[in-house]
């Protein structure tokens, strides 16, 4: 099924060609890419040596995953398609070494924002799998539900943080896919959350998230689909000593997600993966996105963008502010 | 007369109300978009609009996320052991899924073998279970695949289909019977009642659409075990996360950890996972470090060696941990792509 | 003679909650070997005078022993069921639970649940030849084997013990092999990898030794445990030897958390190492469904 007005048909097209000619030529070993799921409305990473799998690659409004995350586990040489959140976190792992630039090939497309299938469901009042179809046109989309289709603005539906996106246009590729994507900023709508939290005191804080980690389950999906988290043994896994134990209670939850977000400071892009990921809802995303505005706040520093420099958090310059040395 | 009852949807909140005289009921609800079981709390019976199934399985009233096992306190004389205090009062579970209500019996070969387990059996035989028939399967359920019906069930106490604006009631077990025979509301039902109920069951299993074959994966399931190559790309997207384990209804695995804190401490039984790296991480060795071993064993585990252990697949397709993997990871395109029996 | 499947050979301990431990008070702790992983055994001795006297157990079987606040972990119970004055168990120390016991003095009280998994096969062992292979800390649960076969010595035909460890320091239950060296009645043959300058023994790896020896296949069976890379080399020289995979004997060691077969992380395909093992002939190896042994 394609969700693509015809005009953006030849784009897929392209990636195809493309995709293709890099495994004929011997240029990588794999692509990485998505593919249709298995699923209403949802695409899937594919990753494959097979020539022939890369007909399956497409481009839509669902092509959520930030694929990077499958750098650090791929042994060979890699072709990519990355969006602008994705080209960024690919940056940062060429920035901490983890990525050699030279070993992987970039096939970048603007991206003019992802459709949230939650936020889809809530405007419409009914689950994915019974919607009969959602194309976007422009700065609409039309959803259709029992034959009857009704238009909303693209904003009502769109991912929170492609919403405030402001790099849809890959950071760095080999090839670009499509038109650079227009800057759908309005970065207010995608803070709404943190605003909230931001207006609140410490207690009416502390208590909101008590209760939205004593949801987590410890299933690691905001952990493993973040591409900034690389790490071969994560500090929840060490028993000596033991930092936090597996155990969901909300304290260890609750630590567990801070010390994350600490962890990946100056590496995180705000893809947003971690909140889709969570199967339990919680707004992961404005843990992650507070820390990126303190980033940029304190350190003036955007993750992603340059990947000649150092890594923000290794790097130690000696005019530094000192002022919390006491 | 058909021998069985009916409630209409109208006198649903009286029933759970008197109900919760004697137990405490669980309902679906949801909160910060999130469907689970939570206790009701009188009035709101909007999830019979709704409800479709939960995120978390009902095997987390049997078998929470997070338990304790027991807590010890140390003073001069050495180690004392105490139990949790128990929760005297029975559960009943109102509006779980045939494939949630298999799952728990599927559970409960496992708890039961060779060793009784206190903390789930305890939970078990003191709750009664209110089974709903299906009528709106998701995209990504696969019940009929495993000789379940969405909306037939015999493991629950009492059978609720969905005929309107009624419930027509099957009662399923004795413990079904005398609940229902002192409730208010309950009538009996007319045989155009129990035709509708058969027809309403009829396009539930048609909507049905995933499928597996079944037959045919017992044949190809064990020579493919080591073909390393088609287990490598089937895992290629996994993130090796927990979600597909912990949301699955007849996942078990669990580990155990202890806390103290001074000279108290408690023993703690949380949700585990095989997809983990680290779950059969010895000091020496780890026999699936890769993880295209990971992902077999979980497959295995649930097509293969229960069904070996116990005659029975440990899988009920009620399809959370397609709909909930973050990169739509799918067990019946992993099983129906197997390679074709040599 | 064959071994039928001897997974079904297990006994249930009746008790009210199976995950509740008991408490036990170590009265004795014997440094086997030194270093970063040091090796110690424990002796120990369960505070309830009842279940003292009423505890009995089968050599092969391990228990979960723990360090309250700290954890579980499953080691054999090293002691043989003829020598109940005590009971045994041997720690390499390697991770949490392991280095928080070796932090334990005598006096010290751990838990105990137990004894799991199945046991030795002793009826089959009877009348027979045994041949005992062993590296490093897998001598511990033979120990408890060996020590049982000694006390019942005339149910048993020939005892060849066959240990090795990686050098003379390295080398478990010191004590034991000095007695078994000058018991007549059995046949102790101990090497190291590598010699040091006091060592005036055998030098040689276990399978090499055990292939100079050529312990006769007739009416004999092998009870072997070690590292697994011993083990790996152990059974092609005792199927060059003429052993049938029935004839030998081996005890699995896996991660282990509830030890009763309900956590679901020692599985080998459809078995449970630690509810239809650990005992297990290479016959039962060799039809395992999986290669995560």
């Amino acid at each position: 099924m394609s969700y693509l007005p015809t005009k953006n048909r030849d784009v897929e097209q392209r990636l195809r060609d493309e995709a293709k000619s890099l495994l004929e030529q011997g240029r990588v070993d794999y692509v990485i890419g998505f593919e249709p799921g298995s699923l209403k409305f949802t695409t899937t990473p594919l990753i494959t040596n097979n020539k022939d799998d890369v007909d399956h690659l497409v481009i839509n409004p669902f092509i959520v995953n930030n694929l990077s995350v499958y750098l650090t586990e791929i042994k060979g040489r890699v072709g990519i398609i990355a969006k602008g959140c994705d080209s960024r976190s690919i940056i940062s792992l060429i920035q901490d070494k983890q990525v050699v630039r030279e070993d992987i090939v970039i096939m970048g497309i603007p991206c003019p924002g992802l459709i949230d299938l939650k936020k889809v469901e809530r405007l419409v009042g009914k689950d994915r799998d019974e919607l009969d179809n959602i194309i976007r046109d422009g700065d609409k989309v039309v959803i259709t539900v029992d034959g009857q289709g009704k238009e909303y603005p693209i904003t009502e539906v769109l991912y929170d943080n492609c919403l405030g996106c402001e790099f849809p246009t890959p950071q760095e590729y080999d090839v670009l896919l499509g038109e650079p994507a227009p800057l759908v900023t309005d970065l207010t709508a995608s803070r709404q959350k943190i605003e909230m939290l931001e207006g609140m005191s410490q207690q009416q804080r502390w208590d909101f998230w008590k209760d939205e980690f004593s949801r987590c389950i410890r299933c690691y999906a905001c952990r493993n689909i973040c591409p900034a988290c690389f790490c071969e043994r994560c500090f929840v896994e060490e028993s000596e000593p033991q930092w936090v134990l597996p155990v969901p209670r909300w304290q260890d939850n609750l630590i567990f997600q801070v010390v994350r977000n600490i962890h990946v400071a100056g590496r995180c892009t705000d893809c947003g993966e971690c909140e889709r990921a969570c199967p339990m809802n919680i707004p992961l995303r404005s843990l992650a996105r507070k820390t990126y505005d303190l980033v940029d706040e304190l350190f003036h520093y955007k993750s992603g963008t340059d990947k000649e420099a150092s890594p923000l958090m290794t790097a130690y310059e000696q005019a530094e502010a000192e002022d919390f040395i006491r | 007369m058909t021998g069985k009852k009916k409630i209409s949807k109208g006198n649903i909140e009286r029933l759970l109300n008197e109900w919760s005289q004697e137990f405490t009921v669980f309902v679906p609800s949801q909160e910060n978009g999130v469907a689970t079981l939570a206790k009701w709390g009188g009035g709101d019976t909007s999830f019979l609009a709704w409800y479709r199934n939960t995120i978390t399985p009902a095997k987390a009233n049997f078998f929470p996320p997070m338990e304790e096992m027991f807590s010890f306190r140390k003073d001069r004389e050495g180690y004392h052991i105490e139990l949790p205090p128990t929760d005297e009062r029975k559960q009943l579970i109102f509006g779980i899924r045939p494939c949630d209500a298999r799952a728990l019996a599927i559970l409960d070969m496992t708890f039961k073998d060779a060793y009784e387990d206190p903390y789930y059996l305890s939970k078990r035989n003191n709750t009664v279970l209110i089974g709903l028939g299906c009528l709106n399967p998701y995209d990504s359920c696969f019940c009929t695949s495993l000789g379940i019906s969405p909306a037939e069930s015999t493991d629950v106490d009492l059978m609720l289909t969905d005929i309107g604006d009624q419930f027509l009631i099957e009662e399923i077990t004795q413990k079904g019977r005398e609940l229902i025979a002192t409730a208010s509301g309950v009538e009996e039902a007319t045989e155009a009642d129990e035709g509708k109920a058969k027809e309403v069951k009829e396009a539930s299993y048609k909507k049905v659409a995933k499928k597996i074959e079944t037959e045919d994966i017992k044949e190809k399931l064990l020579p493919a075990f080591n073909n390393q190559d088609y287990w490598e790309r089937a895992a290629a997207k996994c993130l090796s996360c927990g979600i597909c384990t912990f949301l699955c209804p007849t996942c078990y695995c669990f580990d155990i950890n202890d806390e103290m804190v001074k000279n108290q401490g408690e023993r703690l039984r949380s949700w585990d996972s095989c997809a983990f790296p680290i779950y059969t991480k010895m000091p020496m060795e780890n026999p699936r470090v890769e993880k295209w071993r990971r992902v077999r064993q979980r497959v295995y585990h649930k097509y293969e060696f229960y069904p070996m252990s116990f005659g029975v697949i440990a899988c009920t397709g009620c399809g959370r941990c397609i709909r909930q993997c973050p990169v739509n990871w799918d067990i019946t395109q992993a099983l129906n792509g197997l390679p074709a029996k040599i | 003679m064959t071994i039928a499947d001897i997974s079904h050979r297990r006994k249930f301990l009746k008790t009210g909650n199976v995950y509740l431990p008991h408490t036990a008070k170590i009265e004795k702790i014997i440094d086997e070997t030194f270093g970063e992983r040091a090796i110690r055994t424990f002796h120990f001795n369960f505070k309830d005078e009842k279940l003292r006297e009423e505890f009995t157990f089968e050599s092969g079987q391990f228990a979960e022993y723990s360090v309250f606040g700290i954890g579980e972990a499953p080691f054999c119970i090293s002691s043989s069921p003829t020598r109940k004055d005590h009971l045994e168990f041997a720690v390499l120390r390697i991770g949490k639970v392991t280095n928080a016991l070796h932090r334990l003095g005598v006096g010290a009280e751990i838990g105990f649940r137990g004894p799991y998994g199945n046991s030795f096969p002793l009826d089959l062992l009877q009348g027979e030849n045994l041949v005992f292979v062993a590296g490093g800390i897998g001598l511990a649960p033979l120990r408890s084997l060996i020590w049982n076969v000694i006390d019942n010595r005339d149910k048993y035909k020939n005892v060849d013990i066959i240990y090795g460890a990686r050098s003379p320091s390295d080398l478990c239950f010191k004590y034991d092999l000095d007695t078994w060296d000058k018991d007549k009645t059995v046949n102790m043959v101990t090497t190291v990898d590598r010699s040091d300058e006091s060592w005036t023994g055998r030098v040689g790896f276990v399978p090499k030794v055990l292939e100079e020896v050529a312990p006769s296949a007739n009416n004999a069976i092998a009870i072997v445990c070690g590292p697994p890379i011993m083990i790996r080399f152990t059974f092609p020289v005792l199927e060059k030897l003429g052993f049938n995979p029935e004839q030998m004997i081996t005890t699995l060691e896996k991660r282990m958390k509830c030890g009763i077969g309900k956590c679901g992380r020692c599985n080998i395909g459809n078995l449970y190492v630690c509810r239809d093992g650990p005992v297990f002939t290479y016959a039962q190896i060799k039809s395992f469904i999986s290669s995560e042994y």
